[in-house]
């Protein structure tokens, strides 16, 4: 790939202001609720486009368009069923516990609410957690940026990855560590901004060449261009599962336990400047979100539909009988380059003898394929921003988690406010050099990796049902809330044991106990194993408050519903109140399924 | 916090909305823009970003940071212990 100097202007100056930012906030953080909390005093809005840019991170941008690349329009799901209804309930319901309760993190909430060991596990699961993300956002961008050779011809290619991993390391490290919180945040608007000025236009330019979104219907399988269609049934849509297992694993389980209680999402609301505003933010960032599959799962879908006529000027990429026929196949492929084997570079082909594609190249692909040099470099800069946004998020929440909940509740009680805020810009090189080991083991040990998520899927997936019973219900106890969590995580490795997705084999995809159950696909595998994660959680948690002592009620005020009085809104006109945002929310959410569906 | 975000938005958008608009401008009729079906993006979507980094820019610079400190909650208010 071949860069202009305009291409790297552009991505300079992007790096001036991510390191600016960073400076220009450092005399601000004089004590650890600055450094932690951005201080309370960050505005809705700001809030919430960070508040949707944290969860931007690269896995998010380039799997979204791979994955509307490989299924199709009804990845959209995952941000209609599978975010928004969440983000309108944790802003109107959840928001004025975690705000209102002056909590300085989730685990923490947890330890209010019910006693310390349930903070333990939580805090210790997803300081964990927040490290190895961070770790494989750091891999993921320089895996990309070794595969499009954007360093090619600068540095030596076999060093491309070792400087690409240190130098995001550095910068991120840099602006984190000098401007904490509100670097991070700031810099996540940034990147909002900078996703939609890079993505518009790609977009724009990509419809214009396939003949808008009825040349996209017209060239591909009805089953990628409707969200609803096949739905009733597994095997007859493209992501091989049913409605109600998407509804309930996806859109409840799964995205009610990431948006409600990940902290690393949370922490964006809990920044804002007043309890009004902290519920304002998911809100304002449920309107952009869900305008978000045209900016990242579109382009996905203009790649696989610019058929090969519309490539002609350049060589064909695969040989093949499908390159003359308009696309009727299962799987149209459009410029998406095959895989290939990076030790001797030839195409890999699947047990059946076909190529496999490479759909994670779907937006790269399309960024070299339509941007000349100038607008090139944005989109690129982009790319970069939104990778280097998903891990500082990682380690902003790392940071905060590790010096609240583990360091001052375990390691060090009575230190000063100075000492612990010494200890959050310790606690983010230490989180940053932990990313680096992350990256490392997941280019030596891919399996490994996997099989570490799989684990913390295993314990975030009944997550929701201990946050919804504890504020909803006052009679849940302590030692309810610590069992249900430990009974829902072994429901879910027990579920994994003894299912298996088809035309898999038996070891990480499940099945490894016995197998008593096939599912048509392994998100079907994954949604309903999170579905019984959280009914195990519900039933004990339930069963073992029944019979063990509640707290007194006067200790639950802020932090249970029914004990808690409502949030005054008096003073607000009817459309500055956040009931009324989310009601044009939910409107615009029917609206855009309708015309999708 | 001191720095308003719309001041590095808009100086962000400004300057690199400007230097498109003038590879825009100096590339005008050049081959790079067979890629994108003949249409100068440098130009247009340039000068739409630094319009758009003009006024993030002045109204940064207009409106002073909101500092309010938290509001107190009901029974807080009352109580004293905080």
């Amino acid at each position: 790939m071949n860069l202009s100097i305009v291409d790297w202007l552009i991505m300079l100056v992007y790096f001036i202001f991510v390191l600016g930012i960073g400076f220009a906030l450092k005399r601000y953080m004089r004590t650890s609720n600055d450094f932690f909390l951005a201080g309370r005093s960050i505005p809705a809005w700001v809030c919430g486009l960070a508040f949707i840019s944290a969860n931007l991170g690269a896995q998010e941008v380039i799997g979204m368009g791979a994955s509307g690349a490989k299924y199709g329009i009804n990845t959209s799901h995952f941000y209609w069923i599978g975010a928004v209804p969440a983000m309108i309930f944790v802003g109107i319901f959840m928001m004025p516990f975690y705000y209102g309760s002056k909590a300085r993190s989730v685990p923490e909430y947890l330890r209010m609410r019910f006693d310390e060991k349930t903070r333990a596990v939580n805090a210790f699961s997803f300081a964990i957690m927040t490290v190895m993300s961070s770790g494989i956002s750091m891999y993921a961008m320089a895996l990309l940026i070794q595969t499009l050779g954007l360093f090619h011809g600068i540095i030596p290619d076999n060093y491309i990855f070792h400087v690409s991993v240190l130098l995001s390391a550095v910068i991120v490290l840099g602006y984190i560590f000098l401007g904490g919180l509100t670097s991070a945040i700031y810099n996540e608007v940034l990147q909002f901004f900078l996703i939609v000025a890079g993505f518009a236009p790609l977009v724009w330019i990509g419809l214009k060449n396939v003949g808008g979104w009825q040349g996209i219907r017209h060239t591909l399988p009805a089953s990628m261009t409707h969200s609803w269609r096949g739905m009733a049934h597994a095997n007859t849509n493209t992501l091989g599962v049913e409605w109600f297992g998407m509804a309930m694993g996806l859109g409840f389980v799964l995205s009610f336990g990431y948006w409600c209680t990940d902290f690393l999402v949370v922490q964006r609301a809990m920044a804002a400047d007043s309890e009004e505003s902290a519920r304002r933010v998911p809100l304002i960032a449920a309107i952009p979100k869900m305008f978000f599959p045209f900016l990242v799962i579109l382009p996905g879908l203009i790649a696989v539909s610019i058929t090969p006529h519309a490539v002609s000027t350049q060589p064909a990429m695969v040989a093949g009988a499908s390159s003359t026929a308009p696309l009727v196949d299962e799987h149209p492929h459009g410029i998406i380059p095959q895989k290939t084997n990076p030790l001797n570079g030839s195409p890999i082909v699947d047990s059946k003898g076909e190529p496999v594609y490479n759909y994670d190249l779907a937006i790269p692909v399309m960024l070299l394929h339509y941007f000349p040099t100038g607008i090139l470099g944005l989109g690129l800069t982009a790319l970069l921003a939104s990778f280097m946004s998903g891990m500082a998020g990682n380690v902003t929440a790392f940071n905060t988690v590790w010096t609240y909940d583990i360091y001052q509740a375990y390691i060090n009680k009575r230190a000063t406010d100075a000492h612990y805020l010494w200890m959050g810009r310790m606690a983010t090189i230490g989180g940053i050099v932990l990313s680096i080991g992350a990256a490392y083991a997941a280019t030596n040990f891919n399996n490994i990796m996997d099989a570490l998520q799989l684990v913390f899927s295993f314990v975030n997936a009944p997550l929701f049902a201990t946050f919804l019973l504890g504020m909803f219900w006052k009679r849940t106890t302590g030692h309810g809330a610590f069992s249900g969590l430990i009974a829902g995580t072994l429901a879910a490795l027990l579920h994994h044991g003894l299912t298996i997705p088809t035309d898999a084999l038996p070891g990480i995809h499940g099945g490894w106990i016995a197998i008593v159950h096939h599912y048509p696909s392994d998100m079907a595998q994954n949604f309903w194993t999170a579905i019984f994660a959280f009914s195990a959680n519900l039933i004990v948690t339930v069963a073992v408050s029944l019979v063990t002592t509640p707290r007194p009620e006067s200790e639950l005020v802020g932090l249970v519903y029914s004990l808690t009085p409502k949030p005054v809104e008096h003073h607000l006109s009817w459309y500055q109140k956040p009931t009324t945002l989310a009601w044009g929310v939910l409107g615009l959410l029917v609206i855009l399924n309708l015309v999708f569906a | 916090m001191g720095l308003d975000i719309r001041i590095p938005l808009g100086l962000l958008f400004l300057i690199n909305g400007g230097i498109m608009s003038i590879y825009g401008l100096i590339t005008r009729h050049s081959a790079i823009y067979e890629r994108s079906l003949g249409v100068n993006l440098n130009i247009g979507w340039g000068l739409l970003m630094f319009v758009f980094g003009l006024v993030m820019f002045l109204v940064g610079r207009r409106q002073k940071w909101q500092d309010d400190p938290v509001n107190p909650r009901p029974w807080e208010r009352g109580g004293g212990q905080h």
